[in-house]
């Protein structure tokens, strides 16, 4: 499957080198073959790969002018106004300028990022749009930025497991924020959101059932 | 295995991002659990991308420097300028790892679900019998997304949907008269299908329901209001 993928890949990058605007972009720009194999063949790779690396402003200028016009249009189809549209080229282009190092060659082409990029925030800007809510789930829906899974600390895994082991005996109100943060990792913000409660209200519940879990420890330990 | 998949046309308009809020969740759920799709939705996506950033009408607009025609150059400009001027992400998220999986916690059962029902389960459970509803609150109209429990030996009474009802079975099994479902099934019925599902070891699933069940069996059929309770 993996090896299917990675021919994909290589099929789309030799077809974008004979199209028109890569020629003109790669005339644009000098190029600096030093990276990995597959960002030598594909100008948009390598524009991204010098934002990255080196916050470069004409390699992020040319990206710009590349994706912009297609961006507004996709947005004008989609939300159905100039200034909306206007709004999602912002919000693209925004995260593409402070993402640009999260961004993986071996894991799609830089047309798929950008475009995973736009959908989520134009879902998102719709549900605003349509439903008046601030919510962002794009990004949950079609997560983008490499969730890899990562062998995270296992001691602190296991503590966690430990202290979560005594969940149930937190009254709910703490329950839900304790469970909240360290089991949907949810930010404060989005579970004081979800609860209808001020923040201030969160981070009290959370210090609480914290400092109830951690009495539960002590006191087995001893 | 995994027998009951979404429609190709379905995956599709995942992929465009053209689903209301409920059915991405679905689709997106699925394809965690399942790799055939997971690679289909990745195709698409490559697919829809291409269309929206390579159609060939669009290439002679752009040959690097001449885009002076837009009126709103300035804007434009102006925007590259901020955008240019905000300072890159890197160590905030970089080196954040993130899990698939989120736990949520019923009758002393831990499940570890797809990570894309993250904010959505601080919901309370509400109970009636052996089955528990956790509605989430996508404001979507009259469709109604919630995780359903429903306890060993438990059962929902033959009943019919005036929409369409989704279900994806996360954890547990269950079965119908249509037959007998493992965890990644993804089974969508129309307004015209009875069922009553049954489960022997209990389970845990995703429903979405665009509009209120009908009972259509015995006492049940009296208790029509459970259907808005239900689900």
């Amino acid at each position: 499957m993996e090896n299917f993928q990675s021919h994909l890949a290589q099929n789309r990058y030799d077809r974008q080198l004979s199209s028109p605007i890569d020629m003109a972009m790669e005339n644009d720009h000098t190029i600096s073959t030093a990276n990995a194999p597959s960002t030598e063949t594909d100008p948009l790779t390598n524009a991204l790969v010098k934002v990255a690396n080196q916050r470069d402003k004409a390699a992020f200028a040319a990206l710009f002018r590349h994706f912009m016009p297609k961006i507004r249009a996709f947005g004008l189809q989609r939300l159905n106004q100039q200034g909306l549209a206007m709004d999602l080229v912002q919000e693209t282009m925004t995260l593409v300028w402070t993402k640009a190092h999260l961004y993986n060659a071996d894991k799609g082409s830089v047309t798929t990022w950008v475009f995973t990029i736009m959908r989520n925030q134009c879902f998102d800007m719709l549900r605003r749009i349509q439903h008046n809510r601030e919510d962002a789930f794009g990004d949950d829906i079609w997560p983008i930025y490499d969730v890899a899974v990562n062998q995270e600390d296992n001691k602190d895994h296991k503590f966690t497991a430990k202290l979560l082991a005594h969940l149930d005996a937190l009254p709910l109100a703490q329950r839900q924020v304790v469970q909240g943060i360290y089991m949907q990792e949810l930010t404060q913000q989005e579970l004081a959101d979800a609860l209808k409660v001020p923040i201030g209200t969160i981070k009290s519940r959370l210090r609480l059932g914290l400092e109830k879990l951690k009495s539960f420890l002590e006191t087995q330990h001893d | 295995m995994i027998k009951h998949h979404p429609h190709t046309d379905l995956l599709l308009a995942h992929a465009q991002g053209e689903l209301p809020l409920s059915m991405s969740i679905a689709v997106a759920a699925h394809c965690a659990l399942c790799h055939e799709c997971q690679s289909l939705v990745s195709r698409y996506t490559d697919q829809a991308a291409e269309r929206a950033f390579l159609a060939p009408s669009e290439a002679t607009i752009e040959n690097g420097t001449s885009e002076t025609d837009s009126p709103q150059d300035d804007a434009w400009l102006q925007m590259l300028s901020h955008i240019m001027a905000l300072p890159d992400a890197v160590q905030q998220e970089a080196d954040h790892s993130v899990s698939p999986t989120v736990t949520v916690n019923h009758k002393n059962v831990r499940y570890e679900i797809p990570r894309v029902f993250r904010q959505h389960i601080a919901h309370p459970w509400q109970q009636i019998g052996k089955v528990s509803r956790m509605r989430f609150d996508v404001d979507e109209n009259n469709t109604r997304a919630s995780l359903l429990h429903i306890d060993a030996q438990g059962e929902i009474p033959q009943h019919t949907h005036k929409g369409y009802e989704l279900t994806l079975l996360l954890a547990g099994e269950f079965s119908d008269l249509h037959g007998h479902y493992v965890p990644g099934d993804f089974i969508i019925l129309d307004g015209n299908t009875q069922h009553s599902p049954i489960t022997k070891s209990g389970c845990l699933c995703y429903t979405v329901l665009d509009a209120p069940l009908y009972f259509t069996k015995g006492l049940s059929k009296l208790l029509n209001p459970i259907g808005e309770l239900i689900y």
